[in-house]
């Protein structure tokens, strides 16, 4: 190509604006409006409370009423239930500590070796010598009977998807729904349903449970090899034949992955179900500790929840990859050791129930924790602070309002504000002239929500933003979704609540976005870091939700900051794990060819991995993005003020309306995040062929 | 190759469309209208359908070992998925003993599979939670015989293809050709009347592919089955086949022996795929008979009816009058003349 070409196509690009820049140019005429108008038109910024629509109310009329009907079968349920839950909890009680523990790790032997046995025994010992050991136990008796429920129902509902293709784009949509809608919306309308007590975390758990295992169960039969398929039908088998025979059993490995993600959720479900109370078990003593303040203990029985989660999931993802045989001998043996040990406790009096073996260790980290903060309190605190003010806060409420002369040495002027604009200007003039229209376009509209905050955006700007991106990411379908879910958001009155969530998952998608990027492409790029930092990624995923509160609680009190770090600490391992797995995963072959070419390490890694990885990293983004709302509503309980909030006060009121119409507000925002996201993600999928 | 059979063919092929896409049966239909057979497939491709299998027509013979060639996206498996009613054909008939599977009921299908049916697949298709024996008997399970009796026929079916010994291993610990004996094994588990193969052979090393060719054809010396065998490989079609169909974009351009592909192709598409073809080994002394029989042939090096033209060429490499071709009994009839030997195995280097 001759220069005069090149610069030839370079004008036409100027002048034919791509799909990008259009959008952009639309939202910047809005945002435009918005402002210049807004001062003399309210309603611009501000939806009109006269046309707010009291959707929590109609709510709990349309759903009460539906309740009511479904009420006296929901109740005989529940007297059913509570029977297997009353005997599984009896008896795992009853059973003597030492033969659990026997047990444990002789199942952990026959599946993994000696690996899996010595996690399986220090895990129960621990728990031993906390003294949480009938709390635990209570744990476990929910976990045994919601996640056999929720096996079974999630293994149906995927076996429906599968036989009858027509409905799979509504199961799909229900899956999608099942989690996206925060697990605290649909507890207030399982209390009315069931009834207090220890069932409803049960069955809250069942559903949250479910959907993984019936994602994996279809995946999985999707997956099977169609000449396998068809050697089954070309052996005469029925249909039933057909699935039973072959396809569930040729599907088992994913259907596995399917049966550990499902014990993984319900037990942090569980825990999480704790909130509403009246059961003994760990969930509620972590909370109650909590509550008191007391970090210890609750570090304490937090640990033991963390033990369960490691133990079952080790032990679960082990049985979905192929194995040795073990020796049965030495489970036989265990379990022999197990029953002498039984016997000598008996003999000897000793039950765990009364053991404080870590109370030493809880006091002492209640003090750690009190000197380390007393010592480095003023550093903590201006941590905090710093990022609050500088960070969170004018994200938050725009920088025309918080900036103060006390926190940030002057106060916000008229001056300001037009120097803020004037510099967005320039800015996008000279990248105007490089010909990177949608770029200068994106400075001024950033320009716009740096002054103005992402709580106080005209809804106008919101709505035909999330319009906009949806049109480039997946055309008028996508934008005209984002528009009608957003818009019903709008109207229901929630509107600022949501907003204040949005800024509050949109500051910490964004801090994990820059920092889990940073961080896998370090493990990318060494395999030491990697060999570091894995560990940690399995630690975090496997961990419940509600015990991130704990470490964030000790050192940074209840808030905004707090919640905030404990949704990034939460998010950011997807992008970790994302970003790290799309830049190695480049096929051999291309990097020899950039090596061939002569490509340095870096020039590999910007050149050809990452172009590659973008489908992948925009995946990873996408499971921040929608960990970072599952995040939001435990953070929630620290203090925040957003739908969270709003959920929580639903289930302490009973008030089904607003706690259904909040979880589905948050819903929405989650899942237009993650359709905006996914559009681009399919998009450069396909222009890679992948 | 024209014998008259009393006994109805052993599947017959009669105007069988598959065409994919959306509500594709009705514009199969209406397409009718356009004309001959490319006019139709023209229209429905004008409609964003894929026409995969456009009007087939063949017979295969009862014991007949009948080779379906083409390259990839020619249609070939769709054609034995078709005639196997692994997917529905959009219009035609496909008639196996006479009876029409395109109207036979899920059950009776069933049926027939479990009794008459046999398939291979390219990459296998074996169940990897079963071992060896289990995939092999899983067939005679479907029928719903004994565990005893479905050991003992899987264990004869394993001798057959030489697998005996790793009866209880799993298909994850077997290699290509070793699974593929699998696969073999397992269609033959119920002894079925008719045998399907979809490229067996094509995903596996040259030479273990020689030796399962050579093995399958004393299998079928003594089984005898009616054979759909699907390839991409020219030179295994030529070497197994007792008839050849050819397939482009859907359509069957040519069916003959082996013989008659290499020597008279129709087009310079079938052209094509014989050029590398070393004739001589294809091609019988039959192909090249003089018109009448010349009264004096001096010399006689006993050229037979069904020789290959190769094992002519060296009987009489120092010959230059016509010689004399008898036939099994010993009886002169014909006779063909050295140098239009010599020119038939040239043909292609000109």
């Amino acid at each position: 190509m001759s220069a005069a070409e090149a610069v030839s196509v370079r004008a036409e690009r100027k002048l034919t604006l791509t799909k990008g820049s259009q959008a952009a140019l639309f939202v910047l005429a809005v945002v435009v409006t918005c402002r210049l108008l807004g001062a003399h038109f309210e309603w611009l910024v501000k939806w009109p409370a006269a046309l707010t629509v009291p959707m929590a109310d109609w709510m709990t009329w349309l759903v009460g009423g539906f309740l009511d009907i479904f009420k006296p079968i929901a109740r005989a349920f529940t007297f059913l239930v509570s029977y297997p839950m009353e005997w599984v909890g009896w008896l795992l009680n009853a059973v003597p500590w030492p033969m659990i523990v026997a047990v444990v790790t002789a199942i952990g032997w026959m599946i993994g070796g000696i690996r899996l046995a010595a996690l399986g025994f220090f895990g129960l010992m621990f728990v031993v010598f906390t003294g949480y050991w009938s709390q635990g136990m209570n744990t476990l008796a929910l976990v045994a009977v919601s996640v056999p429920l929720a096996l079974v129902m999630g293994a149906a509902i995927g076996i429906l998807a599968f036989e009858y293709p027509r409905m799979k784009g509504a199961v799909n949509a229900l899956l999608d729904v099942m989690q996206t809608v925060p697990t605290f919306a649909y507890l207030v309308p399982l209390l009315v349903l069931f009834g207090f007590g220890p069932v409803v975390g049960l069955i809250a758990s069942a559903i949250y449970a479910a959907p993984p295992m019936a994602r994996n169960v279809l995946l999985g039969l999707e997956r099977v090899d169609t000449e396998i398929r068809e050697a089954a039908v070309m052996s005469g088998g029925t249909r039933r034949q057909q699935l039973f025979l072959v396809e569930l059993p040729a599907a088992t490995q994913q259907i596995m992955i399917g049966v550990n993600q499902c014990l993984m959720a319900a037990l942090s479900m569980v825990i999480i179900a704790a909130v509403i109370g009246g059961f003994d078990d760990i969930g509620w003593e972590v909370l109650q500790t909590m509550r008191k303040a007391l970090f210890g203990p609750a570090f304490l029985a937090g640990s033991v929840i963390v033990v369960f989660a490691i133990i079952i999931d080790r032990m679960s993802a082990a049985l979905a990859e192929p194995r040795q045989p073990q020796d049965r001998n030495v489970a036989l043996g265990i379990l022999a050791v197990g029953a002498a040990v039984t016997i000598w406790s008996l003999f000897a009096g000793w039950s765990p129930t009364g053991v404080a073996a870590m109370d030493g260790i809880a006091k002492r980290v209640d003090e750690g924790v009190g000197v380390f903060t007393a010592t480095y309190g003023s550093t903590l605190d201006s941590v905090k602070n710093t990022s609050m003010f500088y960070g969170l806060l004018p994200l938050r409420i725009g920088l025309a309002e918080a900036v103060l002369p006390f926190t940030w040495g002057f106060a916000w002027t008229v001056k300001h504000t037009a120097m803020l604009y004037g510099a967005a200007l320039l800015i996008s003039l000279i990248l105007i002239f490089k010909g990177r229209v949608t770029a200068a376009v994106m400075v001024l509209i950033i320009a716009y929500i740096a002054e103005i905050g992402v709580a106080h955006l005209a809804w106008p700007v919101v709505i035909l933003g999330a319009g906009a991106i949806g049109w480039v990411s997946g055309g008028w379908k996508l934008a005209r979704l984002a528009v009608i879910l957003l818009s019903l958001i709008l109207i229901s009155g929630l509107w600022e609540r949501a907003l204040l969530s949005l800024y509050l998952a949109g500051a910490a998608v964004f801090a994990c976005a820059v920092i889990g990027g940073l961080l896998g492409l370090w493990s990318a790029m060494s395999t030491t870091a990697w060999m570091v930092l894995r560990p940690i990624c399995d630690f975090l995923q496997t961990i419940p939700l509600f015990v991130f509160l704990i470490p964030v609680l000790m050192f940074f009190q209840i808030g905004e900051f707090s919640a905030f770090i404990a949704i990034c600490m939460y998010a950011v391992v997807p992008m970790i794990r994302y970003t790290r797995h799309g830049l190695v995963s480049t096929p051999d072959e291309i990097i020899e060819a950039a090596t061939a070419s002569g490509a340095g390490k870096w020039q590999t890694m910007f050149e050809v991995r990452a172009p590659f990885a973008a489908p992948t990293i925009l995946l990873g983004l996408n499971q921040t993005i929608l960990y970072a709302f599952a995040m939001l509503v435990i953070a929630a309980l620290i203090g925040t003020t957003e739908l969270g909030q709003s959920i929580f006060l639903a289930l302490g009121q009973y008030d089904v309306g607003l706690g259904i119409t909040a979880g589905a507000a948050m819903a929405i925002l989650a899942l237009v995040a993650d359709r905006l996201v996914q559009g681009f993600a399919e998009e450069r999928r396909q222009a890679l062929g992948l | 190759m024209t014998d008259t059979n009393s006994t109805a063919p052993a599947i017959a092929v009669e105007d069988l469309w598959q065409v994919f896409g959306e509500n594709a049966a009705p514009a199969l239909r209406d397409a009718r209208g356009a004309g001959d057979d490319k006019a139709i497939a023209k229209e429905l491709k004008d409609k964003t359908l894929i026409p995969a299998v456009r009007a087939a027509n063949f017979e295969v013979k009862s014991g007949e070992l009948f080779v379906i060639m083409g390259l990839s996206g020619s249609g070939k498996s769709t054609m034995i998925r078709c005639i196997s009613r692994l997917i529905e054909p959009t219009a035609g008939s496909v008639r196996i003993d006479g009876e029409d599977i395109l109207q036979a009921s899920d059950k009776r299908l069933i049926d027939l599979r479990r009794h008459k049916l046999g398939m291979v697949f390219q990459h296998f298709g074996l169940f990897p939670h079963m071992t060896v024996a289990d995939n092999v008997a899983f067939p005679l399970k479907m029928q719903g015989a004994g565990k005893a009796e479905r050991r003992a026929r899987a264990l004869e079916v394993l001798q057959m293809v030489g697998l005996e010994g790793r009866e209880d291993a799993y298909p994850r610990n077997l290699s290509g050709g070793q699974r593929q004996r699998v696969g073999i094994a397992r269609s033959l588990a119920v002894n079925p009347d008719i045998w399907f193969l979809d490229e067996p052979f094509s995903a596996l090393d040259p030479l273990i592919r020689r030796q399962l060719q050579d093995e399958f054809l004393n299998i079928q010396a003594t089984l005898k089955k009616s054979i759909v065998f699907i390839t991409h490989d020219i030179q295994e079609a030529l070497k197994l086949a007792d008839r050849i169909a050819i397939m482009r974009d859907g359509e069957i351009v040519q069916i003959g022996t082996p013989e008659e592909i290499v020597l008279h192709p129709v087009d310079d598409y079938v052209a094509e795929f014989s050029k590398d073809v070393p004739k001589g080994r294809h091609a019988c002394v039959e192909s090249i008979l003089m018109d009448g029989i010349p009264d004096n042939m001096p010399d006689d090096p006993g050229i037979k009816i069904g020789m290959t033209l190769d094992t002519a060429l060296t009987k009489c490499m120092e010959l230059y009058e016509p010689v004399p071709v008898r036939d099994a009994e010993g009886k002169v009839i014909g006779a063909v003349h050295p140098h239009e030997l010599a020119n038939a195995l040239q043909a292609e280097e000109t």
